[in-house]
């Protein structure tokens, strides 16, 4: 059981967590680095849920976790699916450099 | 005939020549012409194979059940006080002799086509078309069920406007079709008026209360209910509610009576039937002879229960019809192309029907329809093997001694003459019995009955100058004298159209002698089921025969002098014609009277002169508006294009921005709140 009074300490990391992921996602151009971040950026929320589960004293937030890891899980299999394809293509693996979305 | 049955043999008649029509036209020009011969005619005489098992049928049934409406499905269901509409079909005796005609002659038609269309690049696409006509038709006739009916209406004009545009790289062709289908909407339109008031009008009548012995009326008798239908059945039960003789039902018939008049080429909707024999001979013979413009005929005779609730609209129809019959006879006096001569007679025929469905006689205005169908059908044809004979040449002054160079077909077109004028053949019963009955029916009886025996005149004239011209003297014209008969596949129709005419007349008179004929007997029990009003009365015994002897006699004087004009060339009519007072007459009838240029003057000019104007005014002020919002449009956007760099990390950029922006909205509204 979770102190009461940790539970600000909890959301301050969670949030400082998110706001580095943020920022590498934002400023990092390595694409490995980016999933890496987005992965750090879901793991603040999962830790925010846990710890309003346990400071509410409900499961809905720890259901909700779940979720979330699942979601990351399947989502991470298809990010490094496509970097694999663009590595395989003799692509460089930088963001900048894959912009044809604009075309 | 239970409902099952009838709805399997109605969907039979209806579907053969929808499968041969998407046949012809989806996979025929790929198989070929023998492909599209057989698909085109065997469908037809399948259509005609299984109306013959309903004519059995009926005429099988017990007396008083002959009737069947059968559901094939229903449509659309839009809940109770509301729009209905089921694919209903009747089978009766009014539906199963026009599927007759409309399978049987187009049977015959179809078997011509296959010679006439021989060289014919779009053969595919004409059976295509022929064997719609056909589906639409039929559907025409079948429903019960005013939309349904109101499609086949649309349908044939559809077909109609196909075909005589179907030599499409000639611009007459095209505007000609362009001129039929513009008429036919005029009629449609009023259809779907009339459809319109009888759907929001309709009641059950309040039950009328006779006080029998020992009972007592209540006091309240049931308020009539809104019925909100379109099933034919219904609206006929139901006529009364119109109200009898009232202004509403007055305009309801007249509404339809127009929808009849452009579908049928009477006054004043009539001026696109001479320019529809721009399409090809068989379909001038089918739909523009034949069948398509007796629809109007029919729908008469179909509504009968409320033109019999309506005497004022019924009174117009007639005067109408009797005068679009004497106004096209006098036309048909002149014109030169021998299409447009029978085109006439034609609009001159069908006015006649048209009289006698408005005087309420209206087994005789059918039994005219069917003897007409094939007479006309047969001088169509045997026109079409003129037309082939002399090369595309459609000018009677250009033709002459045809009889000798095409004896069968010569022989036949006496006896479509013969038929047409009213004497030996056809024309002389039905022609004489509509006659008849408008001795002592119909507004100011015998009135009108003393303009049909001038139609008698004007009918022996144009037919035999039309026969005299075209098939006696010597030819006028190289192709004429090089003429030879046709194949055989354009013989045998003809022969046996020829037949029917000679024959179909006698046939249904002669069992009964004086009295009335085997159609009048079949039919009229449709026409005086419970619900409808009075029929006309049929003349006694010795003025019926006199009327017949005066009819007679008239078209026989209608013969004499036009063989004495035009063969014997014994009496020439330009002294008479050169009086002072009768000079105007053969410009009026040449240039039929004018209409085609009094419509161009009062209606197509005005419109293209207001719409010339209002494009003036129009275009600068709607160009600049369109220009100034397209204009908005275009900066709007291209200031946002810029941010769609297609750089991953702006996108997420401004993801994070707007949350950001989001959540501190969010949590300064929260606080607001507080």
């Amino acid at each position: 059981m979770l102190s009461q009074a940790m539970f600000p300490w909890l959301l301050l990391t969670a949030a400082f967590l998110f706001t580095l992921g943020a920022l590498g996602v934002l400023i990092r151009r390595n694409p490995l680095v980016v999933f890496m971040c987005i992965e750090l950026m879901l793991n603040a929320v999962n830790l925010a849920l846990v710890g309003y589960s346990s400071y509410l004293n409900s499961e809905e937030g720890q259901v909700f976790a779940f979720m979330v890891i699942v979601v990351a899980a399947a989502e991470v299999v298809v990010g490094l699916g496509l970097l694999t394809r663009v590595f395989s293509i003799g692509r460089e693996l930088d963001v900048d450099d894959l912009d044809e979305m604009k075309q | 005939m239970n409902a099952s049955t009838a709805a399997l043999l109605a969907g039979l008649v209806l579907l053969f020549p929808l499968a041969g029509s998407a046949l012809c036209g989806l996979i025929g020009p790929v198989l070929g012409r023998r492909f599209v011969n057989l698909a085109g005619t065997l469908s037809i005489g399948a259509a005609f194979a299984v109306t013959l098992v309903i004519f059995v049928q009926v005429l099988g049934a017990a007396s008083g059940h002959q009737s069947t409406t059968a559901t094939l499905w229903n449509w659309l269901d839009l809940g109770p006080g509301n729009l209905n509409v089921s694919v209903d079909v009747t089978i009766d005796q009014l539906s199963v002799l026009m599927l007759l005609v409309i399978t049987g002659v187009g049977l015959l038609i179809h078997v011509y086509s296959v010679g006439y269309m021989e060289h014919d690049p779009g053969a595919a696409r004409f059976f295509s078309y022929m064997n719609f006509f056909i589906f639409s038709m039929a559907l025409l006739v079948l429903a019960a069920n005013m939309v349904i009916l109101i499609i086949g209406w649309a349908a044939v004009a559809l077909s109609s406007y196909l075909l005589i545009g179907f030599w499409y790289e000639r611009e007459s062709a095209v505007l000609a079709a362009r001129k039929a289908f513009i008429t036919q909407v005029i009629g449609d339109v009023a259809l779907v008026i009339a459809a319109l008031l009888i759907f929001v009008n309709l009641t059950t009548a309040p039950p009328a209360c006779i006080p029998a012995h020992g009972t007592v009326c209540p006091l309240i008798l049931a308020v009539p209910q809104h019925l909100y239908t379109l099933s034919l059945p219904q609206i006929f039960a139901h006529a009364s509610s119109l109200g009898v003789g009232s202004p509403l039902i007055t305009l309801i018939c007249i509404l339809l009576a127009v929808g009849a008049f452009a579908k049928s080429a009477q006054f004043p909707l009539h001026t696109w039937l001479p320019d529809a024999m721009e399409g090809p001979t068989p379909v001038s013979a089918l739909i523009h002879a034949a069948t398509m413009v007796t629809a109007g005929v029919y729908l008469i005779a179909r509504f009968h229960s409320l033109f019999d609730l309506a005497p004022i609209a019924s009174g117009m129809v007639a005067c109408v019809g009797m005068g679009t019959a004497v106004m096209a006879g006098f036309i048909a006096l002149s014109q030169v192309d021998i299409k447009r001569v029978i085109a006439y007679s034609t609009m001159s025929q069908i006015g006649l029907m048209i009289f006698a469905v408005g005087i309420g006689a209206y087994a005789a205005g059918m039994y005219q329809f069917l003897l007409h169908a094939f007479f006309k059908a047969l001088l169509f044809l045997a026109a079409g093997n003129v037309i082939h004979a002399v090369h595309d040449e459609q000018d009677i002054r250009e033709m002459g001694g045809l009889d000798s160079r095409m004896r069968v077909t010569a022989w036949c077109f006496l006896v479509g003459s013969l038929a047409l004028a009213g004497f030996l053949f056809a024309g002389m019963f039905s022609k004489e019995d509509l006659l008849g009955f408008g001795l002592i029916n119909g507004p100011g009886a015998p009135a009108l009955y003393i303009v049909g025996i001038v139609v008698n005149v004007l009918t022996g004239l144009y037919a035999f100058r039309l026969y005299g011209t075209t098939f006696r003297g010597e030819p006028r014209s190289e192709a004429a004298r090089n003429a030879h008969e046709s194949k055989a596949v354009m013989l045998w129709p003809v022969v046996i159209l020829a037949g029917l005419s000679a024959l179909a007349g006698w046939i249904l008179q002669w069992p009964v002698a004086f009295g009335p004929h085997l159609i009048d007997a079949f039919l009229n029990p449709v026409f005086t089921s419970p619900g409808s009003g009075p029929i006309a009365k049929a003349p006694e015994l010795w003025p019926g025969v006199l009327g017949f002897v005066i009819g007679l006699t008239c078209s026989l004087i209608g013969i004499a002098i036009a063989l004495r004009i035009w063969v014997r060339h014994d009496l020439d009519p330009s002294r008479v014609l050169a009086r002072p007072g009768l000079r105007l007459l053969p410009r009026l009838s040449f240039n039929k009277l004018y209409f085609d240029e009094i419509y161009d003057a009062l209606l197509v000019r005005p419109t293209r002169a207001v719409a010339r104007g209002l494009r003036r005014v129009g275009d600068p002020v709607m160009d600049s508006w369109i220009k100034g919002v397209s204009g908005v449009a275009t900066d709007f956007s291209s200031a946002f294009r810029t941010i769609q760099t297609g750089l991953i990390r702006d996108y997420a950029s401004y993801m994070v921005l707007f949350v950001v922006i989001f959540t501190v909205a969010v949590m300064l509204a929260a606080g607001l709140a507080k």
